[in-house]
């Protein structure tokens, strides 16, 4: 296969993707156009992690602060201000870029563990504020304008996926990306080649949040009611690391793969064996760390599917 | 004008001066060979003139500019790049993806992602590690990692390049190697620092050697001179032994 062929066929795979997922409410129940939405919101949230925490290395623990911003931007926006959404949404971006870009600088001197616990504090600081100010509506919520069909919420979050995955595509071939994984693989080295790592791991960090902040908007939107709790949980964060990590963090397709069988996973637990339905989730996690370290992209990428190949996998990355 | 000045050149970690008042000349095309017992300062000089540390006191000046308060990224884009002792290799990537981003981000860096493939190909070439370009970086042995971090700086297209131990670890035939290799380099209009213990290879490749003791400067000159001086014999192997020798 020539270069450019090989370039060119995922674009054409993933713009049959795109066009079928287009056309796919009009074959599919209510249920599951809910199901696609809710799918859709968690593959963008692992897409956005994956640019921070996949590609520049920097684990953070505190994304889901950039998804409630984002959600309380535009809920604010649309409610108080009676904004439309065409302003409402991108604002909540960019207030969740914003706010990446001013905590970043900072934090992102802070390596490792160091750097995860300073995202965590960001994210609890964050809903304390929320829960403390007038304008969010404190502890008692906010409560959205009805939205008219699940369709807008649908292509919306279509559309904010398709746009993170190219921008982890452009990532994986382009000068910014290269920089974020010199920074992943060897910071010192990376800066006396030249990389100039604060501004690109802040770049990183900004857009990471930008798309999380979006996601957190329509979901405001969607769900009709947003409080502190629902829109800042630590859980959310957990969610997408797994995800991502589960994928393959660092790939394009990784954080995809991951919140489709994550989510259709957990979907058929919960409503088979509800109880233990956390449970068998806790279990799949631990059982792909230990066995599929780099993720499923990966296994399937070396076709390393044999119990051999496993058992290295497990050698290889204890610590 | 030496293309790279470093005037009092000091260094603290608190109350130990690592680095105390060096002063050198780095002329356009030279090889300046810096030697040392362990301990001496020779990393640490190499991490003040690169950015990678903040000066205590002193002044480096690179092509006639005080590179007083320039970031580490900007001495690199500005030509003055450097290896690492203990190699850096970006392990995940492949051998011509690690020398891609010296090329995309050095001196002249391009945005030209497909030029710049081209670039590492043609300084793999230029080391002899074409054969292995397409290999992961965690897969090479200690002498291709050696080269893989020179040719990394070579993308950057610097005008000074500092060697830290480039040959430590190899044997003999690769250090003659590695010898011809750093000629060839100079070829290229590079002017060299290297750090070198083997004293075979740092007495052929040198113009000049600048000897450090205790994070002084001891001695500095021609390489005949410098490694039959007294002193320097006497930091490297003992007293004893110097009064033997000249005895």
């Amino acid at each position: 296969m020539t270069g450019a062929r090989r370039r060119l066929l995922p674009v054409a795979v993933a713009a049959a993707v795109v066009v079928a997922l287009g056309l796919a409410p009009g074959v599919l129940s209510p249920f599951l156009v809910q199901f696609a939405i809710n799918l859709f919101m968690l593959a963008v949230l692992a897409e956005s992690w994956n640019i921070i925490g996949g590609f520049t290395g920097y684990a953070s623990f505190g994304n889901v602060a950039f998804l409630g911003v984002g959600a309380y931007t535009t809920g604010i926006l649309l409610t108080k201000a009676a904004l439309p959404l065409a302003v409402a949404l991108p604002a909540g971006g960019l207030a969740a870029a914003l706010l990446a870009g001013l905590v970043g600088l900072p934090i992102l001197r802070l390596k490792g563990h160091y750097f995860a616990i300073a995202t965590l504090g960001v994210a609890e600081t964050m809903r304390e504020v929320v829960y403390n100010v007038e304008i969010t509506g404190a502890g008692t919520g906010l409560v959205m304008p009805i939205a008219r069909s699940p369709l807008l919420f649908f292509y919306l979050m279509l559309g904010i996926l398709v746009a993170v995955t190219a921008v982890n595509w452009w990532l994986a071939g382009s000068r910014f990306g290269y920089g974020l994984i010199a920074i992943r693989e060897d910071e010192d080295a990376a800066v006396a080649m030249g990389i100039p790592t604060a501004r690109y791991k802040t770049a990183a960090f900004a857009l990471s949040a930008l798309f999380a902040g979006l996601t957190g908007g329509v979901f405001a939107y969607w769900i009709t009611f947003i409080d502190p709790d629902a829109v800042f949980k630590v859980l959310v964060t957990i969610q997408m690391i797994i995800m991502a990590v589960f994928g393959g963090a660092g790939t394009i397709v990784g954080p995809l793969l991951g919140a489709l069988v994550l989510a259709s996973v957990s979907e058929l637990l919960s409503t088979q064996v509800v109880t233990l339905a956390e449970l068998f989730y806790g279990v799949i996690v631990i059982l792909v760390v230990l066995f599929m370290p780099k993720g499923l992209v990966d296994v399937i990428q070396r076709r390393a599917f044999s119990v051999r190949a496993m058992a290295t996998a497990l050698r290889e990355y204890r610590i | 004008m030496a293309l790279l000045e470093a005037r009092g050149v000091t260094k603290r970690f608190g109350g130990l001066a690592a680095v105390s008042d060096v002063s050198f000349d780095l002329r356009e095309g030279e090889i300046l060979g810096l030697i040392g017992p362990n301990g001496s300062g020779k990393t640490t000089l190499v991490n003040v003139v690169t950015g990678a540390l903040p000066a205590s006191a002193g002044d480096v000046s690179f092509a006639g500019r005080s590179l007083r308060g320039v970031p580490a990224w900007e001495i690199g884009r500005r030509g003055v790049s450097r290896t690492f002792q203990v190699v850096k290799p970006f392990r995940n990537l492949t051998v011509v993806d690690n020398v891609m981003v010296g090329a995309l981000f050095g001196a002249g860096g391009t945005r030209d992602v497909a030029g710049a493939r081209r670039q590492a190909e043609e300084i793999l070439d230029f080391v002899g590690l074409a054969h292995r370009a397409a290999a992961p970086a965690e897969g090479l042995n200690v002498p291709e990692r050696k080269r893989m971090e020179l040719a990394r700086a070579l993308a950057m297209r610097p005008r000074v390049l500092m060697l830290d131990e480039v040959m430590a670890g190899l044997n003999p035939t690769e250090i003659d190697a590695a010898v011809a290799l750093i000629k060839r380099v100079r070829e290229r209009g590079v002017s060299l620092i290297v750090i070198e213990h083997v004293m075979k290879a740092i007495r052929s490749v040198s113009d000049r050697i600048l000897v450090l003791y205790h994070g002084e400067k001891l001695t500095e000159g021609e390489p005949a001179a410098v490694l039959n001086d007294t002193q320097v014999i006497a930091a490297y192997l003992g007293r004893r032994y110097a009064e033997s020798v000249h005895a």
